[in-house]
């Protein structure tokens, strides 16, 4: 058994349980079972914590609570339903509040039956998220031990998913700065995306471009790019080119990876992938501070600022093919 | 041994048995709630799974914080295995454990800024009574340097009484157990959900635990210091403290912030200011040198001279005040 394995750290969260499942999580702590004899802690902090428990089905107000504890669990992690409702919403499943099971939410790795699931039924259940906790470690640590076999390819629709999940997660910083809601990053949908390889987006203007854009546009105008790692995309950016100028936009690496030279590769082949280019151009948040300084390394100077809304104001920075 | 070799043996040692010691707690405090209990080695399965945790963090510069305060829990044992000046030693301490409250505010979330204020408050408790400590041992020995102190002739304890149930009371303090784990506890219990270490994960979280268990033996060693004379009665009775640290922590429900100051500063003034007090009174009289001071004859000394002296001008009064 590997050190993940004998120190299983628990959060329980009640999404909207009957309370059945919650006694019977709490009883596993009893000297009757005594989990912690297999190391667990029930620590009241996603931060501390290995392993999430959740009971009941999901409803609309614990739906965000339920994304924010995961996203606070610091990886590797482990989804545990524990009970019918947590995994399919069980007699709740058709109510008018009820999401349905917790994976509606976020991926859920063990799913343990039971109404009310039994200690013992938790425990192995536990105990089967033991072995998913191991694994996921050790693909963690395959990816950082093979960052320097990236290879940065074209992306396709297909890639939509994964990107978008990524962006969400490297624009984390970004929303901390200016705020949740804020950024279109942030809030881009699926469809959305996937749109973005196809035609030109409102975000792909060049500065001061007052024309409408040119749609459909041809697919050599439209770059994608993907950085994979053991399967994995950790990083991604587009590029649109109108007229000479190339415009970049959504670099994003997943924090994992940052400081390692993703991005500034990532650039590098979008500026390749346009050879008949003769301008390129980024903008980015005045108070992102990380990427200003990121792309003047990359040779990049400001040279405007709109107002995108009251929290955000863009730089504009740009770069000649030398 | 010279202090090099002691400070090297602290260094390499002190994490290893201050593992063994928190899990070896967290089994009696099973045993003696009816559970199994974890295995003895549980805290090192631990602290190794978190250094491979992803560690998340609100602000970077919170995980500096934590690794001065390692860094100074490390120097603060280090100097007192040296045989360095205790004040200096507890001064290292509350350096660190500075530190570790700055981290706690660094990451500015609600849970761990209470956890960093009771801390505080905690840190107030018990420094005047860790520094009565310090000055008991001084008014005995003669020195603040631990190297004289652990070499003094006499068991300390018979001279620092009440110095002594001071710092027990102060122990529990700093060994974050039960009646007083205000800022962060070991148990389930959640209601700040983990008041000062909230906000760390991964290797600063197990930064913070190989800090605390530096710390533990620094202060069983400083338990030790007591009985240094006798050195097997030493360390038997640094054992029967934690045993009864934990015995205390599995039998109190906590305390409200109010009464653990309060409480702390009581025993503080009683205890240890009472104590020093006596000491002063009895040791202007007889100024003879301490390094004259015959090894075995020094706690008879102390033993008999108090309780004369302390009852000798009470008579006086007490008939004057009879005559009026």
């Amino acid at each position: 058994m590997s050190r993940f394995a004998k120190s299983p750290w628990l959060i329980h969260y009640d999404a909207s349980s009957c309370n059945g499942c919650d006694i019977e999580v709490l009883a596993c702590l009893t000297p009757k079972f005594d989990v912690e004899r297999l190391g667990v802690v029930n620590t009241g902090n996603p931060k501390h914590a290995d392993i999430f428990l959740v009971t009941g089905a999901v409803n609309e107000q614990s739906r965000e609570v339920i994304r924010n504890i995961y996203h606070q669990l610091p990886e590797p992690k482990v989804v545990v339903a524990v009970g019918v409702c947590a995994s399919s919403g069980g007699i709740f499943a058709e109510c008018y509040n009820i999401a349905g099971g917790v994976d509606g939410v976020i991926p859920v790795d063990v799913y343990v039956p039971g109404c009310a699931a039994r200690p013992e039924a938790i425990i192995d259940g536990v105990v089967q998220a033991l072995d998913v906790l191991e694994r996921k470690q050790k693909e963690m640590t395959a990816l950082a031990n093979s960052l320097d076999k990236a290879l940065f390819q074209r992306a396709t629709k297909a890639d939509a998913p994964e990107i978008l999940a990524l962006q969400k997660i490297a624009y984390q910083s970004e929303a901390e700065i200016y705020g949740e809601d804020s950024l279109p990053a942030q809030q881009q949908t699926l469809a959305e995306l996937e749109a973005d390889f196809e035609s030109v987006p409102d975000m792909a203007k060049p500065f001061g471009w007052d024309g409408p854009l040119p749609v459909p546009v041809g697919p050599a105008q439209i770059v994608f790019l993907k950085a994979v790692v053991n399967g994995k995309i950790i990083g991604s950016v587009r590029g649109y080119q109108l007229g000479d100028t190339v415009c970049l936009r959504r670099l994003s690496v997943h924090p994992y990876f940052w400081r390692r030279g993703i991005g500034r590769q990532l650039v590098r082949e979008l500026e390749a992938a346009f050879p008949a280019a003769k301008r390129f151009e980024i903008f980015t948040g005045r108070e992102s501070s990380r990427s200003l300084g990121h792309f003047r390394k990359l040779g990049y100077q400001e040279f405007a600022t709109t107002q995108f809304n009251p929290k955000v104001t863009w730089v504009y920075m740009q770069k000649d093919r030398a | 041994m010279s202090p090099w070799t002691r400070l090297l043996i602290y260094l390499v040692a002190a994490p290893i048995l201050g593992g063994l010691l928190a899990g070896w707690d967290r089994r009696i405090t099973a045993r003696m709630q009816s559970r199994q209990g974890p295995p003895i080695l549980q805290p090192f399965y631990d602290v190794l799974k978190l250094w491979k945790k992803e560690n998340v963090v609100v602000r970077r510069s919170q995980n500096y914080y934590i690794f001065f305060f390692l860094l100074f829990t490390v120097f603060t044992g280090g100097l007192f295995f040296a045989g360095a000046d205790l004040l200096l030693v507890i001064f290292a301490l509350t350096l660190a454990a500075i530190f570790f409250v700055l981290g706690a505010y660094k990451a500015s979330s609600p849970y761990s800024f209470v956890g960093a204020e009771r801390e505080l408050i905690q840190m107030m408790a018990y420094e005047p009574m860790v520094l009565l400590t310090a000055i008991g041992m001084y008014m005995v020995t003669k020195s603040f340097h631990v190297h004289d102190i652990a070499g003094h002739g006499s068991l300390l304890i018979f001279a620092l009484p009440g110095v002594f149930l001071g710092f027990l009371y102060t122990l529990e303090i700093k060994f974050r157990k039960s009646p007083f784990d205000l800022s962060c506890s070991h148990h389930a219990h959640q209601e700040l959900v983990r008041g000062i270490t909230t906000e760390f994960s991964g290797r600063s979280l197990a930064m913070i635990e190989i800090a605390h268990w530096y710390e533990n033996v620094f202060l069983l060693a400083w338990v030790f210091l007591f009985f240094a004379a006798m050195p097997a009665l030493g360390i038997v009775m640094s054992v029967a403290v934690f045993l009864f640290m934990i015995f205390v922590d599995n039998v109190f429900a906590r305390l409200k912030w109010q009464a653990a100051l309060k409480s702390a500063w009581a025993v503080t003034v009683v205890l240890g200011f009472g104590n020093i007090l006596v000491l002063s009174l009895w040791s202007g009289k007889p100024a003879a040198p301490p390094a004259v001071v015959d090894a075995p004859s020094a706690p008879v000394m102390v033993e008999t001279t108090t309780p004369k002296l302390a009852a000798q001008p009470l008579p006086a009064t007490t008939t004057t005040d009879r005559r009026n």
